[in-house]
């Protein structure tokens, strides 16, 4: 479904990802690991297109759509969960989510996924007229994928979205996560902890330096000793 | 106490005139964080132009602004996209300065245009006068209140129900979330600008009866937009309209009770007090 | 103080540039003479401006007042009370830098943000420009005429634009070595924490109150003296153009297309901007009226549209290029 091809992007001239290829399957759960300044979010960034790629494609579903703003991106399906939630603190947990749909392709059916929505999160049912600002981190993270699940995506990249949270919240998240993937999302995942990523995630890709050091089915990076040296940069 | 009443009234109504527009200026500020410096010579410019429709077609100007109005905000727009957009991200005070050569270009625009003789440009309810009780109120400054508020409302409502509203306060409050959204930030800052010239060619034919104009006559209008923005914490809605009374009722009881000259001192002492003792301003509520 | 500051003032390049410009005066015909030596005044004014505006980052419209008490009130000193204008010069300084201080220290204590020091220093300018307006003391709307210039160097008169050309050439040069004194100086480093960021410089403990008001009255002394000067030279003071803020916005301008903060870019933005403006409103003031104008604004648009980072980045990269014997190859990218 999607295919990076020897992606080379960075900011002020100054690679940041230096030949980064992977590619995601319909229907999998592909996980993104690596260290911390590894490229994790910055390759995110790119599939969002808030980075020009020095060179390099980007492929979904066999579209080049490497030149699309991140408008363009949107509208077809790719939408990222941020890092560090970035709700709009001082707009509603309502108006939030409705601006998650504000997408022409996701506006007429707003109604729908909203109900859709707050089904699989019924703690922001209560919360609606409450400033996004004012909820807790694992509220926010909540409302975050619920806002992205607005825009009907089709790809769901989520960017650390364990930071910051108790475990009990980040085990209710993955859940979600899990339940996601079960209704046949397409879903990058991108974290620090490389435990929870290897049982969620089916296939996983390790960078290291803006390259990809390792790449394979999760069992197979579980053990294989190279993994803590990346992540320890030995 | 009929001369205070008269200076109360004649200050509520012309401020809330003023709070229209800084309400332009302060949203545009907070989409893309630009003070456009040329804001008044924008309102000469709508003013100039009821007048010159004037001559041409004997518009009263407040029918004149179906024109002025699209046309202002195409100005607007091109102005934005290939001015202001180019420079966001540079130096606050470089952008400035170019919405100064910008004042510059638009004043002496008009200077070549119009000459600088002050002109009048009649309006059928320039000269009538509503009575209410001790209190003589000219029915263009009334229409302008009542206007003015009407369309302080009206945005208020855009802003809080509409998605177009919706987007501009996500990219206010985080322009990098926005776009993540599939928000098109300069497309919703563009927007917005030609939106804030839109608001000062209404406001410009709502100012015009009765007053004598000059190519010169921006720079006031500018300043006074000024005070009421920052009095009104930059982006809080009410209270920028507060800021708006604030300032329109101390420039009466100035130029009532002290000179034309002086007048303006009043405003700035006010302004000064406020923002030296609650440096936020008037807001009130949460920001937009 | 850093050595920069000692090579920079015995750089052959600076004391080329003066020799060179010294018999100006003999060489330009007058309107041209008179063309360099406004130039010269305002990369003075420009230059001491940056010292608050560009180094401190903090936008003070006060400016004027400074120029117009060096101006306006030394002069009604001569002209009223008979009192020397070097002494009048000394005296008016003494009253810029009190008012400086008060004004820095208003932003100090009430915690200004950016555009609220602006609105209120531009309420202070407008209000020294009505006391002056009402006060005939100091000329009131009309302005004052000084005495001839009869090349009295004891009297404070440099004989005609020769000398006036001398005086603002020096003036100039001693606000702009001010000023890159100051960015090797400790004073520098303090006022560009404080420009970065107020609070953290408060926070590890900064002295920002006496950085903030050194800056401002080191500004307005300069200011004031240059005004002093500015005025002997037009012979005529006229308070809309010594003490109104216009005349602090132009030098604003010129300080930022310049660039803002640095030594050199506000004396590059007015030599460039002031020769514009007036061989502008010469060729075409009788024209159109307002044309000259039209076209300085656009001008000025299309400027900082090519060059948003200033005049002066672009200045030194092109004086990097020059082909030099140099061992650096392509910049290393950081892991």
């Amino acid at each position: 479904m999607l295919e990076i091809e020897h992606l080379v992007t960075g900011y002020g001239g100054v690679p940041v990802l230096q030949d980064v290829s992977l590619t995601l399957a319909a229907g999998e759960i592909v996980g993104l690991l690596g260290a911390n300044n590894a490229g994790k979010t910055t390759l995110i960034n790119s599939l969002s297109g808030v980075y020009a790629p020095m060179s390099g494609r980007i492929l979904f579903e066999g579209t080049d759509v490497t030149a699309l703003t991140p408008r363009a991106r949107v509208e077809l399906g790719i939408v990222q969960v941020p890092e560090g939630r970035l709700v709009f603190p001082e707009m509603s947990v309502r108006e939030n989510l409705l601006l998650g749909g504000i997408n022409r392709r996701a506006r007429s059916n707003r109604a729908r996924q909203m109900e859709h929505v707050l089904e699989l999160f019924p703690r922001m049912k209560e919360r609606l007229s409450q400033n996004a600002g004012t909820l807790s981190g694992g509220e926010q993270q909540m409302l975050a994928i619920g806002r992205a699940l607005m825009a009907e995506a089709r790809i769901l990249m989520l960017d650390e979205p364990s930071l910051g949270l108790s475990p009990l919240f980040v085990q209710y998240i993955f859940g979600i996560i899990d339940k996601l993937h079960a209704e046949g999302l397409t879903i990058l995942l991108v974290e620090q902890n490389l435990n929870l990523t290897l049982r969620h995630a089916q296939r996983c890709y390790v960078l290291e330096r803006g390259r990809v050091a390792i790449e394979g089915p999760a069992d197979a990076i579980k053990n294989d000793p190279r993994t803590r040296s990346a992540y320890l940069g030995l | 106490m009929a001369e205070f009443l008269q200076a109360l009234t004649q200050g509520l109504l012309i401020g809330s005139t003023y709070g229209l527009l800084a309400l332009g200026m302060g949203l545009v500020y907070g989409v893309s964080g630009v003070v456009n410096f040329a804001h008044g010579d924008f309102i000469a410019l709508g003013m100039f132009m009821c007048l010159a429709l004037y001559s041409a077609l004997s518009l009263d100007p407040y029918v004149s602004i179906i024109i002025t109005v699209p046309v202002m905000m195409g100005v607007g727009a091109l102005v934005y996209r290939y001015l202001l957009r180019p420079m966001v991200g540079y130096k606050f005070l470089m952008i400035v300065q170019l919405t100064l050569g910008l004042s510059l270009v638009l004043q002496n625009g008009i200077l070549m245009v119009f000459g600088g003789q002050p002109a009048r440009t009649p309006s059928a309810v320039e000269s009538k006068l509503w009575i209410l009780g001790e209190v003589v109120m000219r029915v263009p400054h009334v229409i302008a209140f009542v206007v003015s508020f009407a369309m302080a409302i009206g945005l208020y409502v855009m802003l809080r129900s509409t998605d177009f509203g919706r987007s501009i306060r996500a990219v206010h409050q985080n322009a990098h979330a926005a776009s993540l959204m599939g928000i098109d930030v300069g497309r919703v800052q563009t927007l917005t600008f030609a939106l804030g010239i839109g608001i000062l060619a209404i406001a410009a034919a709502l100012l015009l009866p009765g007053t004598p104009i000059q190519p010169t006559m921006g720079l006031r209008y500018t300043v006074i937009t000024l005070l009421v923005v920052v009095l009104g914490g930059m982006t809080n809605f009410v209270g920028i309209m507060l800021g708006g009374l604030v300032i329109g009722v101390s420039e009466a009881f100035g130029t009532i009770y002290l000179s034309d000259i002086l007048g303006m001192l009043l405003p700035y002492g006010i302004f000064v007090l406020i923002m030296l003792f609650r440096p936020q301003g008037l807001t009130w509520g949460t920001a937009r | 103080m850093r050595p920069d500051f000692y090579k920079i003032l015995a750089s052959p390049v600076l004391w080329g540039v003066l020799i060179l410009a010294a018999p100006l005066p003999f060489l330009l015909p007058s309107y041209y003479l008179h063309i360099v030596i406004l130039s010269l005044v305002y990369v003075a004014l420009a230059s001491s401006w940056n010292i608050v505006g560009g180094m401190a980052g903090q936008i003070s419209l006060a400016h004027s007042l400074f120029i117009g008490i060096g101006a306006m009130f030394s002069t009604a000193l001569l002209l009223k009370l008979g009192i020397n204008m070097w002494v009048g010069l000394v005296i008016s300084a003494a009253i810029s830098a009190v008012l400086a201080a008060i004004i820095a220290w208003i932003d100090y204590r009430f915690r200004l943000g950016h555009l609220s020091f602006v609105l209120i220093t531009l309420a202070f300018a407008e209000m020294g420009g009505l006391v002056v307006e009402g006060w005939d003391f100091l000329g009131g709307a009309s302005g004052l005429l000084l005495p001839r210039d009869t090349g009295h160097f004891l009297e404070f008169q440099f004989g005609g634009s020769h000398g006036a050309f001398w005086v603002m050439l020096v003036l100039a040069v001693v606000c702009v070595l001010v000023n890159v004194a100051i960015l090797n100086a400790p004073l520098g480093y303090y006022l560009r924490t404080i420009r970065d960021n107020e609070n953290a410089a408060r926070a590890i403990g900064v002295n920002v109150l006496r950085y903030k008001v050194a800056a401002m009255v080191i500004s307005a002394v300069l200011a004031s003296i240059v005004g002093t000067a500015y005025v002997r030279y037009l012979t005529f003071a006229d308070p809309y153009l010594l003490i109104s803020p216009v005349i602090t916005i132009e030098i604003v301008l010129f300080a930022t297309v310049g660039g803002l903060g640095s030594a050199f870019g506000p004396a590059l933005g007015a030599l460039l901007l002031v020769p514009l403006g007036e061989i502008l409103r010469g060729q075409l003031g009788g024209v159109l009226p307002g044309l000259h104008y039209f076209i300085y604004g656009i001008v000025v648009i299309a400027v900082i549209l090519i060059t948003p980072q200033g005049l002066l980045p672009l200045f030194e990269r092109l004086w990097k290029r020059r082909p030099k014997v140099a061992a650096t190859g392509q910049p290393t990218v950081a892991p």
